[in-house]
């Protein structure tokens, strides 16, 4: 394994790794400032919409804010659907380079998602696109594409359950 | 069974005795299987459903399937520009006929023994056709009824129903709001979402004309939105609007008649809204209680028994499928103005991904709470809700907000803390539910 393989596979199992453990402001340390957070509805049973500004979503975040208004809700305590907080189980696995580029990196990969909550055990799916850049050093998240598999959705959707 | 006595039974679950303060419901209609059984014959088997947007129909040879009640059914677009609805079910031997939820085929083939339909029913394919079959006897199965209100496609499976028209009554003028935003009509966004909640369809139908758990359910996403512009991000049309949430706004609800109900609030900051792009035009157009209605209120209109159509951060059609007591689906869409700017149409649809989707940060809190219920309802040994919040200030026809429109709900208070609209509902319930309707 490359040492770029390693890197970038690493920074993906410790952003899931964070949100299963609720480590909340250290998740979203991995996003730049500028990061796009989106997750695409489906537009019909074989593809989803791909228009994020004029399409709807099942979330879209434009910048690393959107990722603070999810935590505030978490943290707030008063969010009937985050109260009690499920917990979840992600499990990363077909972490591909698919470009590199200087400081730019882009890679991809897949997501088993256990949760567990009112309704039980639920297993879902997620394919993640990611847009890396190295910043000072690190490498951070500059854009994550989530194409969650699910369509007829049990429960409630939060950054932890995708 | 003696249906006397099925009647007196079902009659038993609604005290409506608003003389006395009283209004509340037994909590077994929101758990029983039989109860639901009887809902699903007697309501959604014979009531106008809606169907879907004309829109998502547009072309010769769209389809829509949906369900009435629990049967399948789907929406084609014919050659000559009109709607049918049929039975989505082979006559052969019921399978599906349309591969996809909504797509386009001027032909069906059934995939399963490969007979074929015309967009018009009828049956003009049967492989290996054996000698004299009349094929007029398999076309498709038309339903009963099917019309359209400013775009939105309703239809019954049975004709024993009064028009469109009357049926929607005093809800038209609700629907108006939203069809005389743009001239050329509306049209369903890209995209949706479907999804299921562990919950009685009528939990739905209350929740989405409560104004009263606005501000304890939705007092965590004021709260966020309030944090996000602490930080100065998204103004403009851009900014999702929050501030009839912590309540102290002028707001009112409706009971419509037929069992249709209605609540709104004012708008703190009505120029960020996705309309406010066309307020001049509007102002020309419509009269001034319509203009004043559209950019200032706040709305949700429920009508009886599976639609919403919300106007309130953006703009919502949603739909309820019932499957059981427990169980209902429900189906969400933007639906916005042909012809608006991109900057209001993204504002509109971001408003409505903070808001809106159980992957958003209001209506999940808003399925949480409903399958909360759901749970509670089990509890028999405290059987009533109750709804009586609002009886002491009852005002019966026209406020002076519906007269400014120009409606005259059944009934109505100038508080959507109240609870009164529910009154209608449950009578509208209770009368197709005991099978006295439409009389």
């Amino acid at each position: 394994m490359t040492d770029l393989q390693q890197e970038v596979t690493n920074l993906i199992y410790r952003e899931s790794t964070l949100l299963d453990r609720r480590k909340w402001d250290d998740w979203i340390d991995l996003y730049t400032e500028d990061a796009i957070y989106w997750v695409p509805s489906w537009a019909n049973e074989e593809e989803t919409t791909d228009d994020p500004e004029l399409q709807l979503n099942l979330i879209y975040l434009r910048n690393r804010g959107g990722l603070e208004d999810r935590v505030f809700r978490i943290e707030s305590r008063d969010s009937y659907a985050s109260v009690p907080l499920d917990r979840t189980v992600h499990v990363v696995g077909n972490v591909l380079i698919d470009k590199e580029n200087g400081d730019e990196i882009e890679a991809t990969a897949n997501c088993i998602i256990h949760t567990y909550g009112k309704k039980g055990g639920l297993t879902r799916g997620s394919l993640y696109d990611f847009s890396l850049r190295r910043v000072d050093g690190a490498l951070r998240i500059t854009r994550k594409k989530i194409t969650f598999i699910d369509d007829r959705l049990e429960g409630p959707i939060d950054v932890y359950h995708l | 069974m003696d249906g006397s006595i099925i009647k007196d039974d079902l009659s038993a679950l609604v005290e409506d005795r608003v003389d006395q303060g009283v209004f509340r419901v037994d909590r077994s209609v929101y758990t029983d299987a039989e109860i639901f059984e009887r809902e699903v014959q007697q309501i959604f088997e014979k009531c106008w459903i809606f169907l879907c947007h004309e829109s998502q129909v547009a072309n010769h040879g769209d389809y829509f399937w949906t369900e009435i009640g629990r049967q399948p059914v789907f929406v084609h677009r014919q050659e000559d520009g009109s709607l049918k609805c049929f039975i989505n079910a082979c006559s052969h031997r019921a399978a599906i006929l349309t591969p996809f939820r909504q797509g386009n085929a001027k032909t069906l083939t059934c995939r399963f023994h490969g007979w074929s339909y015309k967009c018009s029913g009828a049956c003009i394919g049967i492989k290996n056709e054996e000698p004299d079959t009349d094929r007029s006897h398999f076309d498709l199965r038309e339903i009963a009824t099917l019309d359209t209100y400013g775009g939105f496609v309703f239809g019954s499976l049975s004709a024993d129903v009064p028009t469109l028209d009357d049926w929607l009554g005093e809800a038209k003028a609700w629907i108006d709001l939203m069809v005389v935003q743009s001239p050329d009509g509306l049209e369903v966004v890209p995209g949706s979402s479907t999804y299921a909640i562990d919950g009685n369809w009528k939990f739905q139908a209350e929740n989405s004309v409560d104004g009263y758990h606005v501000s304890t359910v939705h007092r965590v996403f004021a709260h966020t939105i309030a944090a996000r512009e602490s930080r100065g991000e998204y103004t403009g049309i851009k900014k999702t609007e929050a501030g009839r949430i912590s309540g102290g706004v002028p707001t009112g609800c409706y009971d419509l008649g037929n069992g249709h109900m209605a609540v709104w609030a004012q708008h703190t900051t009505p120029e960020v809204r996705p309309v406010w792009e066309a307020k001049d035009r509007l102002e020309k157009e419509l009269t001034p209680g319509q203009v004043e209605w559209i950019l200032t209120k706040g709305r949700n209109l429920y009508i009886f028994p599976n639609v919403m159509l919300m106007d309130n951060p953006s703009t919502q059609i949603r739909v309820m499928k019932p499957h059981a007591a427990d169980q209902v689906d429900i189906s969400v869409y933007c639906i916005a103005p042909k012809g608006e700017s991109d900057t209001a149409r993204a504002g509109r649809l971001r408003k409505f991904e903070d808001f809106y989707l159980t992957a958003g940060m209001a209506t999940s809190d808003d399925v949480a709470a409903l399958e909360d219920t759901q749970e509670g309802s089990l509890a028999t040994g405290a059987k009533w809700n109750e709804f009586t919040r609002g009886m002491g200030s009852i005002i019966e026809g026209q406020d002076s907000a519906a007269a400014l429109l120009g409606f005259t709900p059944a009934a109505c208070t100038e508080n959507w803390d109240h609870e009164i609209h529910y009154h209608g509902f449950y009578r509208q319930w209770l009368k197709m539910l005991k099978g006295d309707w439409p009389g």
